[in-house]
């Protein structure tokens, strides 16, 4: 199935020499020395943060490295000059597509190259735009990596996902690339069409190219792994044969082999009322999700990337349309139709991106701190200055946010000391149920320890907390309950009896159950 | 001379370190501090410029571009921008006059008409941008449009003569030697500064502006402001509608608005309102309306030949975005 034993001995297609990439202190990617031989599927896989989609970016030159060495094809890489890099043969597949929503089908897939009739063609048939060359090859491209039925004048925003998905790694496939990159290609993609990529890679490998998957379903990693690379914490930990690479292996090299430990079942909560119960709950891309959440509780959300964590939360919140299901908040039926409704019920949503869901960033702190609860403390909706003043004051006091003045810019202030604001805004704001979406993201160590004292304390105080994060360290170590979601679903939901990561992994990447596949029109 | 003024910035005996920094990080210091160099530069050039019939007329004349420079600050706040404030003045000049003479209807009814009219029009401007997710260029392009040929459809060019004495009165008279339409816009200027500073409402314009999606996450119901602040807008150019009607005297259609909603788009940005939203502050939109006017005012009583008006107010606008970009920068950097 591989390349041949003679393509075995070639040169590396592309090989990392000392690449290491770091943002300030953190390092986030540290790659001694890797190379991708040709003929052969290389497979990475990590957690979420595992440096996976650095490394991917190292090589496709939208990331430049810190220090070390990129070669393509024994030829160094300028570094952050993705056109470099693509001139050199690499080619990749993101999983946010770059398309171009108003062009058609056939613009995007030869977006920025030429038809090869107008490549040996005069100046001016250079310079004009080939239709007819254009369709043919667009045709014939899809045709080649098994999409049919596509009507190449279609504006690629009206295709559905997985279609857009294909589309994409045709766009890759059309510029004939010696280190073809895929990232998590089958995510959005049903069976069918996943099994059409997974053929593709291994044509490619066949041909003679390289092959980066990055691959997040671990059955497919096995079907089609040449080789398996483990990321964990920007490190490579583990490189794999296929035989070598059984899901329970990987799992455990991903999450770091320690078992999750007993973490003094300190916080056992009371048996107390429930706060919040949701039956069936489902939105664009979510559920039917049941859960209960009991007041003092912390219950822990756990899934991979695009499992439906932050749509749960955002559902729950009023921020994305429910389509159906109960929600009752203490006792009574919960119907929010926009966030104010579930601030005004009781329910508060430190979002998982601060800088486009949480601040305003070129404002004060001050105007941060307060901003949930404006109306609620105003007097016949007038804001007195000196009021403002301190309720933010305290706010800022009562969470140990580290600042110069409260009207300074809450762009100034670090990442940690920021998200501190945002919780004390919500915290202010005193709900009954408080959703966490990524609550520790860019935040450094010591703040990430603070938050969750600050979580504890106010679940202690009765408050219900729902955390929906990445870290499964961090779930561990703060929840009651962790929840497990896939493919939109809630999968597995552990008391802390039964915490462990690799528990929590191998549910997390579990096939989804053929209804809830998305079958395209291929 | 007109509204409030900053507090005065070269007094300062020996001000604290921090003080004088606030100082510096307001952005509006620049262009209160224009407004004075330029105002005694052309005092001390031309004698009449400073006389009280010429501060008069400046008055009155401030508060026509000054009440719509507010209006049309509002929804930049918001994020959008209203284009029709300039035409909106003008059908609601012939409105006002052609309910009050042709329809016969008195004052009390034929100002209050032409508002709801206004009203309305704003209305179906945010419900426009918030429902039907529009762009706001685009939606007020539409009525800069229609309310210009609207205008000219009622008067088919002609003036509409014969309205109440009381436009007169409300335009042209005097309280204390200060001209009334300064007086109201004053107040109206002090209410968007209460609104914008002290209301909660006001702050939750600022928060929409700056950043939608975290103010529907904190629980702000944003498109109930962004439809206020169209509303408030149009209200604001028929009011000022009202004022140069009186000062008119007769409902002509003839160029009246036609491009004033530059002026006030040109009056907010250098007052130092951001054209992406969320921020600036009523000081800064009325100082900008002010330098304007001083601007526009010298250079007819430096009898520059009217044709260069237009290049050196548009240099003014170069300068007034460059500057800003500057002391932003400026500050981005020392943190």
């Amino acid at each position: 199935m591989t390349g041949t034993a003679a393509r075995t001995a070639d040169r590396p297609a592309a090989a990392l020499r000392a690449v290491r990439k770091s943002y300030g202190p953190v390092t986030v990617l540290d790659i001694p020395e890797l190379e991708l031989a040709r003929g052969r599927i290389t497979c990475l896989v990590g957690e979420n943060g595992a440096g996976k989609s650095t490394l991917m970016g190292v090589l496709a030159g939208t990331v430049s490295p810190t220090s070390g060495e990129v070669l393509i094809a024994d030829r160094p890489l300028q570094p952050g000059r993705p056109d470099h890099a693509k001139a050199l043969g690499v080619s990749l597949v993101a999983q946010e597509f770059p398309l171009v929503g108003r062009l058609s089908v056939a613009e995007n897939l030869l977006l920025g190259r030429r038809t090869r009739a107008a490549q040996g063609a005069g100046a001016l048939r250079r310079a004009l735009f080939d239709r007819a060359g254009t369709h043919r090859e667009a045709r014939e491209l899809l045709a080649d990596v098994g999409v049919e039925g596509v009507d190449v004048d279609l504006p690629v925003e009206r295709l559905p996902v997985p279609l857009r998905q294909m589309i994409e790694i045709a766009k890759a496939w059309g510029n004939r690339p010696l280190v073809l990159i895929l990232d998590e290609p089958t995510s959005s993609l049903g069976p069918v069409e996943a099994g059409k990529v997974l053929a593709l890679a291994r044509r490619h490998a066949a041909d003679g190219g390289a092959v980066l998957f990055i691959g997040h379903r671990l059955d497919e990693v096995r079907e089609v792994a040449d080789r398996v690379l483990v990321l964990r914490g920007g490190r490579p930990v583990a490189d794999l044969t296929p035989a070598e690479a059984t899901e329970e292996r990987m799992i455990r090299e991903m999450v770091g082999g320690e078992l999750a430990r007993d973490l003094a079942a300190s916080r056992a909560p009371a048996p107390a009322r429930t706060v919040l119960t949701a039956r069936g709950l489902t939105a664009d891309g979510l559920g039917p999700v049941d859960l209960e959440l009991r007041a003092g509780e912390i219950v822990g959300v756990a899934g991979l990337m695009g499992a439906g964590r932050s749509r749960l939360l955002h559902t729950l919140m009023g921020a994305q349309p429910r389509t159906g299901g109960e929600v009752e908040l203490g006792g009574r039926p919960f119907r929010p139709r926009h966030p104010a409704d579930a601030v005004a019920a009781g329910i508060g949503l430190v979002p998982e991106d601060r800088k486009e869901q949480s601040l305003l960033l070129s404002h004060s702190v001050r105007w941060n701190a307060t901003l949930a609860t404006l109306r609620r403390d105003s007097w016949h909706g007038v804001i007195t200055p000196g009021g403002d003043r301190a309720r933010s004051r305290r706010i800022i006091g009562d969470l140990g946010v580290r600042l110069h003045s409260q009207e300074q810019p809450i762009g100034d202030l670090s990442g940690g000391n920021q998200q501190k604001v945002v919780f004390g805004r919500w915290l202010h704001a005193a709900p009954e149920v408080l959703l966490l979406d990524e609550p520790t993201r860019g935040v450094d160590v010591g703040a990430k320890a603070e938050i969750y004292r600050l979580v504890d304390r106010a679940a202690a105080d009765g408050l219900a907390v729902l955390a929906a994060s990445s870290e499964l360290e961090e779930l561990l170590w703060v929840c009651h309950r962790i929840l497990v979601m896939a493919h939109g679903r809630v999968v597995a939901d552990l008391p802390r009896e039964l915490f462990s990561k690799e528990r929590i992994m191998t549910a997390a990447t579990s096939r989804p159950e053929p209804a809830a596949s998305t079958e395209a029109t291929v | 001379m007109t509204t409030r003024t900053a507090p005065a910035p070269e007094k300062a005996g020996a001000p604290s370190r921090s003080r004088l920094r606030t100082l510096v990080d307001t952005p509006e210091v620049g262009v209160v501090l224009a407004c004075f160099v330029v105002f005694a530069t052309l005092a001390l050039a031309r004698d009449t410029f400073a006389s009280a019939v010429n501060l008069q007329g400046m008055g009155a004349d401030l508060a026509q571009y000054g009440l719509i420079a507010i209006g049309e600050s509002l929804v930049i706040l918001t994020g959008g921008i209203d284009l029709s404030v300039g035409a909106l003045l003008g059908t609601s000049v012939i409105l006002m006059s052609w309910f009050n003479v042709r329809a016969g209807l008195p004052v009390g009814l034929a100002v209050p008409a032409t508002l709801a009219v206004a009203g309305l029009v704003g209305l179906v401007h945010g419900l426009a941008v918030t429902r039907l997710r529009m762009p706001p260029f685009v939606v007020t392009l539409v009525t800069y449009t229609v309310a210009q040929g609207v205008t000219l459809a009622i008067t088919s060019g002609t003036s509409i003569i014969g309205i109440s004495p009381f436009f007169g009165d409300i335009g042209q008279s005097y309280l204390a030697q200060v001209p009334v339409p300064l007086v109201l816009f004053a107040v109206v200027a002090f209410a968007a500064w209460f609104f914008l500073e002290r209301t909660y409402a006001g702050r939750q314009v600022y928060a929409v502006g700056g950043n939608p999606e975290a103010a529907r996450l904190a629980g702000i119901r944003g498109d109930r402001r962004v439809v206020s602040m169209y509303v408030t807008s149009s209200l604001m150019s028929a009011f000022a509608g009202m004022l140069v009607l009186g000062r008119m005297g007769v409902g002509s259609a003839s160029g009246v608005g036609v491009g004033w909603e530059l002026t006030a788009i040109a009056a907010a940005v250098i007052g130092g309102v951001s054209l992406t939203g969320g921020q600036g502050r009523v000081l800064g939109i009325v100082a900008g309306a002010v330098l304007l006017e001083l601007i526009n005012n010298g250079l007819t009583t430096l009898q520059v030949n009217s044709d260069y008006t237009n290049i050196v107010l548009g240099c003014v606008l170069g300068l007034a975005i460059t500057a800003d970009r500057l002391r932003a920068r400026h500050v981005a950097r020392r943190s």
